[in-house]
């Protein structure tokens, strides 16, 4: 395990968080990510080929706590060294909310990047359909900032417009859209409001 | 004599009981499951409890052939108005059972995501406690649920319809007389206007003849 942290702090500028008792977590810096999971991924001698889980964190309230106000949090396992593990973590500021997307290396981080912008508001660059995956389109906020009123609510009008989505699967598969429905042509292109396009 | 006709007597209450009665002994659930309520549900359906044994074997997965709504689970707010359109498609006459905490109240999700209690979007007709609900207490929603549809009276519910069906015709006529009213004296102003035109430029013809 010394040999990863040694690694990932000579060559990304990575530092290990020691924080962490419980496992190997390591921070790095935002713009050396994307190499150091491409490294973790690909390198004969790591061969992390299993992103467990991607979350967000808001250290907005948290006790004795000094920098960036949120965090991302990648957890790697390799299927090929049984019991090697690590963290990355990336301390994202509130000014710039941008993180470079790792949905190139692995495509289960699409989902789990969906959710952390859905529920903190930070931005992944580079992914393909960064739109809300838990909370409904006419959302307005992120709930799991800690400034967020955990009981607010909000009600949704009308059901969410997938058809555009259903589309766009049919048109990778070859098929093509000779005609639609009155009933589910899009009036307004509203329904994709809450949802960021690049 | 109209209100001779309403009161009710043997015909009536004599329709109304063979009504209940079909009605009462032939509910068909659609199980409207999103948690472990369904589960539950589930059990009640099958041979141990057995819910066929009050005619209600037949569970319908269209809200068009079934009678009774069963939420039973977490509603978010994301699934609020399909819960919604699924009651608007079921056909009259409906009712909803509220299985759970969840669904009754929200439960413990006391956050950003959960309705409080499906009253909030449509009207409920039994409320069943525990998280989740045991069987036993379904079935006592059911012979609740069976109570209530005994004490309706279709013959009244029929006359209400049609009496509403009357009074929206009757605005409908007035509606479509006011219209044809003013479009008939909007044509007339207009004919008015085109005859007045006319008569000046004749009157400016035969001027311009006359010099």
């Amino acid at each position: 395990m010394e040999s990863v942290i040694d690694v990932l702090e000579s060559k990304f500028g990575g530092k290990r968080d020691n924080k962490a008792k419980w496992d190997t977590c390591v921070v790095i810096p935002k713009e050396y990510l994307h190499n150091a999971v491409e490294f973790l991924k690909n390198d004969p001698s790591m061969q992390m080929d299993m992103l467990l889980d991607l979350a967000g964190i808001d250290y907005l309230t948290y006790p004795n706590y000094e920098g960036p106000r949120f965090a991302v949090s990648y957890a790697f396992k390799s299927m090929k060294n049984p019991g090697r593990r690590v963290r990355l973590k990336v301390l994202v500021s509130e000014a710039d909310l941008k993180v470079p997307t790792v949905t190139d290396l692995y495509a289960s981080a699409n989902w789990l990047e969906r959710e952390v912008y859905d529920q903190y508001g930070i931005v992944f660059s580079g992914h393909p359909d960064l739109r809300r995956i838990l909370n409904h389109v006419e959302f307005v906020g992120h709930p799991l900032r800690k400034d967020y009123p955990a009981q607010k609510r909000q009600w949704l009008s009308t059901t969410d417009f997938l058809v555009p989505e259903l589309e766009k699967r049919l048109e990778s598969k070859g098929y093509k859209i000779v005609q639609r429905s009155k009933e589910i042509m899009p009036v307004e292109e509203e329904y994709l409001e809450g949802s960021i396009r690049e | 004599m109209s209100n001779e006709a309403e009161k009710p007597n043997f015909i009536t209450t004599s329709l109304d009981f063979l009504v209940n009665w079909g009605r009462t002994n032939s509910l068909w659930p659609f199980p409207y499951g999103t948690a472990c309520c369904a589960i539950e549900f589930m059990s009640t359906e099958v041979g141990r409890y057995d819910l066929s044994r009050i005619g209600s074997e037949y569970v319908r997965f269209t809200p068009r052939q079934s009678d009774v709504l069963l939420v039973a689970g977490t509603i978010s707010y994301k699934q609020a108005p399909i819960l919604k359109r699924m009651y608007e498609q079921m056909a009259e006459p409906r009712w909803v059972i509220a299985m759970g905490a969840c669904a009754s109240s929200g439960g413990f999700y006391d956050c950003y995501c959960t309705v409080p209690g499906i009253d909030h979007i449509i009207p409920v007709d039994v409320y069943i406690g525990g998280c989740p609900s045991r069987p036993e207490a379904f079935f006592e929603a059911m012979f609740d649920l069976q109570k209530k549809i005994k004490d309706e009276s279709y013959m009244k519910q029929r006359a209400e319809r049609v009496k509403d069906q009357l009074e929206m015709i009757k605005a409908k006529t007035e509606q479509a007389k006011a219209e044809a009213r003013e479009f008939a004296r909007e044509k007339t102003a207009e004919i008015k206007e085109f005859v007045a035109e006319k008569e000046q430029e004749l009157v400016k013809k035969a001027q311009f003849w006359k010099e």
